[in-house]
């Protein structure tokens, strides 16, 4: 292990009883890293962050921080802080006594704990409320102390969360900006927990896509959108339309798929064989609806409904399998199509991902 | 809420305060009265508080009685505490049967306490004297404090001892940095009604107390036998006004622990 790696996971596993929280998970993250942990609930992202803070010991496997294997070590001898889900702050403790905390445990002197405290309290933008008690402030303002609390420490690997959790939708978009922006002035590597695809999206460097305690697939933020490995990403990430069909021709430039009887070029990207069952994905923004028929590969339909969700139309049209397809429309080229009308979808057929579970 | 209605519910409530506080304040008022025989009110006068600081048998029973109270109270808030800790946060085998055991002294009658601890006594050949009161007390007085522990540390969040550890506080620091002050509003009402149960507890205290050693309760039962004194009079009001000021003091600490 090089000491560009700040935190490896070795073949971990948790176990509650019989139930398998992680199986057999291998993750490296990078210093100055900002990795998040992206899965549905249940899917083990808490439970692996958990055990590189300490607070669950692993049933099997190696936690490396900093080259030092601490997979049984407390807690409080590690150098990494969490910022937690509910904030978690000492509630008889005003806002200068919660971010004071870590270092008055390191013994650190009075001075320089006013000094680091202020500091961070800066950072955050709440120098003015040393006084009050985490009860008489915002959830937002408690959430920026909550970050305070942990970052005064210089930790070398700081562990978020769902920190934005219980935020409204507009201080979390503006909370995603600053704990980005404050990444890449501290330079800390952050481990973040969530399972708002579009807010891990935004903010990380690497996707780590969990599901039932293993990873799905890792990739910079692009990739997990672009190229999803599996149905469960493709499905999780964002919205797309999934067809399932049979291999029936891998001879030209675009290997053939069989969706119920309808016949699609999909590009070949990974290895194809006759009469293979594999999925194909494609996203509502890359596919476009028209009354004519396209060069493209397609499939017909007829219009259901037109939802206007203000940056986009999304179409839903209603294919002759009996599925629905969803596709948006930027444009107003459609504006005298109605519910019942015959219609084509068609999109480039390298636009399609295609994978085999 | 109707006119009628609300009429009705300020006439009950003024009844229940009436029927709890009126024998007490009787009481109180009697202990001023210049007359031996307690029901024809002669004459305000503060002879029976005098009489009272006087009577070594008194003064004698009262210090037996806080010395019990104030070590029972300390010795059940320090292991019901603990023992609600140990309960909130492991799981072991026997943890149920555990939990069941420490509320049985609850429930269980007094006189059975007290009559087994007798027994034992008796078994064990050893003289009944102050000493032989606290085992009882402690033993009805701890599970009121556990119990009153235990729903303290229910609404604990468990993540603000992880947060604790988490900024490098070890069990130690973490337990009195961050867990105790967030339950001592707990430990204190534990503590406060271990006191008063002890203060006041009777029956036990009558079995297993021996000569020249009675407590409060035991020696008011004796003299009250020859009819009631206003020197018990005096007594009782001088409780009273201890226990609302301990009272008013415990719920100012408690709101500001908050």
């Amino acid at each position: 292990m090089t000491s560009e790696n700040m935190v490896e996971l070795k073949n971990i596993t948790k176990k509650f009883g019989k139930d398998t929280a992680v199986n057999n998970l291998n993750l490296t993250v990078k210093a100055g890293e900002f990795l998040t942990l992206l899965g549905p609930s249940g899917c083990g992202k808490t439970t692996t962050l958990r055990m590189i803070a300490g607070f669950e010991k692993p049933t099997e496997g190696e936690v490396w921080i900093n080259d030092q294997q601490v997979a049984n070590v407390e807690p409080y001898k590690r150098e990494v802080n969490t910022v937690f889900q509910s904030y978690s702050l000492f509630p008889h403790m005003n806002v200068f006594d919660n971010v004071a905390f870590g270092l008055k445990m390191k013994k650190t002197g009075k001075e320089e704990i006013a000094e680091r405290v202020m500091n961070a309290l800066k950072l955050v933008q709440l120098e003015g409320y040393i006084d009050r008690k985490p009860k008489q402030l915002s959830g937002g303002q408690q959430q920026r102390i909550a970050i305070a609390r942990a970052i005064v420490n210089n930790p070398k690997v700081l562990l978020l969360d769902e920190p934005l959790g219980a935020l409204d939708l507009k201080l979390r978009k503006q909370m995603q900006m600053e704990l980005k922006h404050l990444q890449q002035s501290l330079g800390i590597t952050f481990i973040y927990v969530t399972h708002d695809q579009e807010e891990a999206l935004t903010m990380s460097d690497r996707i780590v896509v969990m599901n039932q305690g293993e990873i799905e697939q890792i990739g910079l933020p692009e990739e997990i959108y672009e190229k999803p490995t599996s149905k469960f990403v493709a499905d999780f990430i964002g919205e797309t339309n999934i067809f399932e069909g049979v291999v029936t021709n891998t001879q030209n430039e675009y290997a053939d798929l069989n969706i119920d009887g309808v016949s699609i070029g999909i590009p070949k990207t990974i290895s194809l064989v006759q009469d293979e069952r594999v999925y194909m994905s494609i996203r509502p923004e890359k596919a476009k609806v028209s009354v004519t028929k396209d060069e493209t590969a397609h499939l017909n339909g007829t219009l259901k409904e037109k939802i206007y969700v203000g940056s986009v139309t999304k179409i839903i049209v209603q294919l002759p399998n009996g599925r629905e397809m969803v596709v948006n429309e930027s444009g107003d080229s459609l504006r005298d199509v109605k519910a019942g009308n015959d219609v084509y979808v068609s999109w480039q057929p390298e636009e399609t991902v295609v994978f085999k579970d | 809420m109707r006119p009628k209605t609300k009429k009705i519910l300020f006439l009950f409530t003024t009844l229940i305060f009436m029927f709890f506080y009126i024998p007490i304040i009787i009481l109180m008022a009697f202990s001023f009265n210049d007359s031996k025989v307690g029901t024809v009110w002669t004459g305000f006068t503060f002879d029976w508080y005098k009489s009272l600081f006087s009577n070594d048998q008194i003064i004698s029973a009262v210090t037996n009685s806080l010395i019990i109270a104030v070590i029972t109270t300390l010795i059940a808030t320090v292991f019901g505490t603990l023992a609600a800790l140990a309960i909130h946060r492991y799981n072991f085998p026997g943890k149920k049967a555990f939990n069941f055991l420490f509320y049985i002294p609850v429930v269980i009658p007094d006189i059975i306490v007290a009559v087994a601890l007798l027994a034992l006594y008796g078994w064990l050949d050893i003289t009944l004297g102050i000493s032989t009161v606290f085992p009882g007390h402690v033993a009805i007085t701890i599970s009121y404090v556990m119990l009153v522990v235990i729903a303290r540390l229910a609404g604990l969040d468990a993540s603000l001892e992880e947060a604790a550890k988490d900024l490098g506080a070890n069990e130690w620091q973490t337990f009195w940095k961050v867990t105790f002050p967030l339950i001592f509003p707990g430990v204190l009402a534990g503590a406060l009604l271990a006191f008063t149960i002890s203060l006041d507890e009777f029956v036990i205290s009558y079995f297993t107390t021996g000569p020249g050693s009675d407590t409060l309760p035991v020696l008011v039962y004796s003299m009250v036998r020859l009819g009631v004194s206003p020197e018990i009079n005096a007594l009782s009001t001088i409780m009273v006004l201890l226990i609302v000021i301990m009272v008013v003091i415990t719920g100012r600490k408690m709101r500001v622990s908050k």
